[in-house]
């Protein structure tokens, strides 16, 4: 019966339904977008910088990250990859040599990084390969042949066929220098790591530098990426106290918190707007309670009790609430569906993206209906909880008041 | 006519306390909210842009043409002492300082980084941009035989250097050559420039002329003016006067700040425009209520002979109330919160980690400009009167007569 009183009522205060209905709808649909919106971008930078080279997971030695030198290199990596061979759920792991040389071509010298890479494990583990822009990718038996990023080389003035020399110091600390050729050129999209790498075969590398069997960390890819931390933390129990074993989480620690600034950002905005709005129903809600207040002093006058009257108008909110809540979340969500299978193309900000350190590329929304149900959820506890103001002050009237109230 | 309208205006939004409250509380509320958003994120972005005029470009900068796309350190400014002149005598220009730059290389006993040179003369840089106040640590200073380095602070962490720790900088001079030299750590800069705090090395001036043979010649001059206003003039007058070289305000060599400026910009109108549209639509409700509630009382009145023009008025001048009274409340909430944190600064340190890779200090200090009480008070205003014309046109095509013989 009550049912029937609410829709009935709903139908009659038109004004205040079609108010309410709307602005509940709009607020819904715009937070379930701007979140999928910002959780997308974030998720997608984050990854391209976890995939284009960081690795889903790392493994040093355990002082390495605090004092990176070559005192604190991995100096048996074979018993690492022993270790790493009997772990399950590993897809693939790789061995890297990160080294600062200078670089000198005819005109130029330059300061970068000059690492050793196993280049068939690398296109797995990472998108050198993909990131191919000229030339060639390396393969495992090349020597003294260099794959380095596309700003280095326009730094450098060097093409590919070009000849430079390197000068740097060995794992022994020995000094150490050859002639290198640029056998391919790569662009990632990351600024700083474009105008900042080279790479060599780790064979090469191990001969050049005297590091054979030493390494400066291996790169893991979990099967299931999503899983990275837990099987960081079986990784870290295999290896033992001297290894360090740590997923993308804790390692670019300061990208993720960089984007849960900017989500923050994002919700206090949408936080002022949701608070206008919600007072705007608030208002509604009040006129329209109010417009009915001799109404409810009859209804109270003829035996009906106050948790009724309160059943009945919460029951009105809670079916505006519930199809305005349900329309913008469908909107929102259908919204969200159509920029994940189209991604929102950024071009225009590369100069921004380029300062801030990451790859401008096509920003997909995230499609969770989980997230989506969630702040479906946030949203029409809203909605409800700003008509309670209103409902309980109307109820608070004694009949007679109620029904002499102009 | 104005006094009595007012005080009908004044008392029946009395009778109505719950409802005005609402209105004026909801205008409030999101005043508050929207002063406090501007001028939090005008802060953050005037301070990205100060922190890159005060430590690199300046309000101009000057190079030799080609330079900028290619920093080749052969294409110097050979005899800055002309322009330096010029400049010097310019009423416009407050200071000027000249830096060398070259890319190279910076070794630690284990450890080794790309890094960019910075040949700069510490106390005209600190007049310059006051750039003795990002020391971060150790001191600003090279030390009395200029064997000191100040490093950024990202590359020092990099490279976990300590203040007093030797480094040895290598680098091409002006021959083709490598020149290396060892120097001690003295201090540690964190500029928030981000380009700055991840490769910038900074040794004297005469250091960096010796060890690349710059012989008195300079790659950069950059320029503060006394106000921003006279950027554009100076830079016409510096490109016509000097046409070897290439004159840069401070938006083209840091195009990504003048973006995030007007995107600031665009976001801050767009959210005010959502909200006051929002807030209209909640005036609006009450009016037309309060309006169509008093169709009766108001046919009495205009059935007394009251013109229709007074009844208007009374109308607008209750919106207005609500939208005005609103409107004090929210600039005085928003603007003591936004005095307070642009005295105090918001402490967003627990991010710190997160806004650096923004390039955002992590104190803000919020910006107060007198435009955000402006357009508020011209967009309240515009709301409430917009809110206004629907419920007197109502109040028109009804009849009041024949209100009059309703219930």
């Amino acid at each position: 019966m009550f049912l029937k009183i609410a829709v009935k009522n709903i139908l009659a205060y038109k004004k205040r339904s079609i108010v309410t209905f709307l602005l509940t709808c709009f607020s819904t649909g715009l937070l379930v977008f701007s979140t999928a919106l910002s959780d997308g971008s974030h998720n997608k930078m984050i990854q391209n910088a976890v995939e284009i080279y960081h690795g889903y997971l790392q493994i040093t030695q355990k002082d390495f990250r605090k004092t990176p030198s070559y005192d604190n290199l991995i100096f048996d990596a074979r018993e690492i990859k022993k270790k790493l061979a009997s772990i399950d759920n590993i897809a693939v792991f790789g061995e890297r040599f990160e080294s600062f040389v200078l670089f000198s071509s005819r005109e130029k010298t330059v300061g970068a990084m000059f690492c050793g890479i196993e280049p068939d494990k690398e296109k797995k583990l990472s998108r050198l390969e993909k990131s191919l822009l000229k030339g060639q990718y390396l393969a495992a038996d090349d020597i003294a042949q260099v794959y380095m990023g596309n700003e280095l080389a326009k730094r450098l003035k060097v093409e590919v066929g070009d000849r430079l020399a390197f000068v740097g110091t060995g794992a022994d600390y020995s000094f150490a220098a050859d002639n290198l050729t640029v056998k391919g050129i790569f662009k990632t999209g990351l600024y700083d790591f474009d105008a900042g790498s080279a790479f060599v075969g780790k064979g090469y590398f191990d001969k050049i530098m005297a590091s054979e069997n030493y390494a400066t960390h291996f790169i893991v890819l979990p099967t299931s990426p999503g899983d990275a931390k837990e099987i960081a933390a079986v990784i870290g129990k295999e290896i033992g106290s001297n290894y360090e074993s740590l997923s993308w989480n804790d390692t670019m620690a300061s990208l993720v918190q960089a984007m849960e600034v900017d989500s923050i950002f994002g919700y206090i905005t949408l936080g002022i707007i949701f608070i206008v709005i919600f007072f705007v129903i608030m208002i509604y809600t009040w006129l329209t309670v109010f417009s009915r207040i001799r109404e409810i002093g009859v209804l109270r006058a003829v035996g009906t009790t106050p948790s009724q009257i309160f059943y009945l108008l919460i029951l009105e909110s809670f079916l505006i609430g519930l199809i305005s809540v349900v329309s913008g979340g469908l909107i929102g969500g259908a919204l969200s569906y159509y920029f994940h299978l189209h991604p929102i193309v950024y071009s225009g900000y590369e100069e921004q993206f380029r300062q801030y350190g990451l790859a401008a590329s096509e920003m997909p929304t995230i499609f969770s209906p989980l997230i989506i149900a969630r702040d479906m959820t946030i949203m029409f506890l809203l909605a409800v909880l700003s008509t309670l103001y209103p409902i309980l002050k109307v109820n608070r009237f004694k009949p007679v008041e109620a029904i002499h109230h102009v | 006519m104005y006094k009595l309208s007012t005080r009908i205006a004044w008392a029946s939004l009395k009778r109505r306390k719950g409802r005005s409250i609402l209105v004026v509380l909801m205008i409030t509320v999101s005043l508050w909210g929207l002063l406090f958003m501007e001028g939090i994120y005008d802060g953050m972005t005037e301070q990205m842009i100060g922190n890159a005029i005060r430590s690199s470009s300046g309000h101009i900068s000057l190079f030799t043409k080609g330079y900028r796309q290619d920093p080749d350190i052969k294409k110097m400014i050979g005899t800055p002492e002309a322009i330096n002149g010029f400049l010097q005598e310019s009423r416009l220009v407050k200071t000027t300082v000249q830096r060398i730059l070259q890319d190279g290389l910076i070794a630690t006993a284990h450890y080794s980084r790309g890094a960019t040179i910075f040949g700069i003369d510490l106390d005209q840089e600190n007049k310059h941009g006051n750039i003795g106040d990002y020391l971060q640590e150790g001191a600003f200073s090279f030390g009395p035989k200029k064997k000191g380095v100040i490093l950024g602070a990202k590359l020092a962490e990099k490279l976990k250097v300590k203040i007093g720790k030797k480094v040895i900088l290598s680098a091409q001079n002006t021959e083709n050559e490598v020149a290396s030299i060892a120097l001690k750590v003295s201090g540690i800069i964190k500029t928030n420039n981000m380009g700055l705090d991840e490769t910038a090395v900074f040794i004297d001036r005469k250091k960096a002329d010796d060890m690349l043979l710059m012989h008195g010649g300079t790659t950069q001059i950059s320029i503060m003016l006394h106000t921003e206003k006279s950027i554009n003039q100076m830079q016409t007058e510096l490109a016509q006067r000097f046409p070897d070289l290439e004159v840069f305000r401070w938006d083209q060599m840091y195009p990504a700040l003048m973006q995030s400026r007007v995107m600031m910009k665009g976001f801050n109108l767009v959210t005010s425009f959502l909200v006051f549209c929002v807030a209209g639509l909640g005036i609006f409700g009450v009016i037309l209520v309060s309006v169509l509630e008093r169709l009766r009382e108001f046919g009495i009145m205009l059935a007394i002979g009251t013109k229709f023009k007074q009844i208007s008025q009374i109308v607008m001048i209750e919106s207005f109330f609500l939208g005005f009274i609103g409107f004090l409340g929210g600039s005085a909430l928003g603007g003591t919160t936004l005095y307070y944190y642009y005295r105090h600064g918001l402490d967003l340190t627990i991010f710190s980690q997160g806004l650096d890779a923004f390039g955002i200090d992590s104190i803000i200090y919020a910006i107060i400009r007198p435009g955000y009480f402006l357009t508020a008070l011209i967009s309240v205003t515009l709301a409430t009167l917009l809110s206004v014309l629907i419920p007197l046109r109502i109040l028109k095509k009804s009849n009041p007569i024949e209100t009059i013989h309703k219930i």
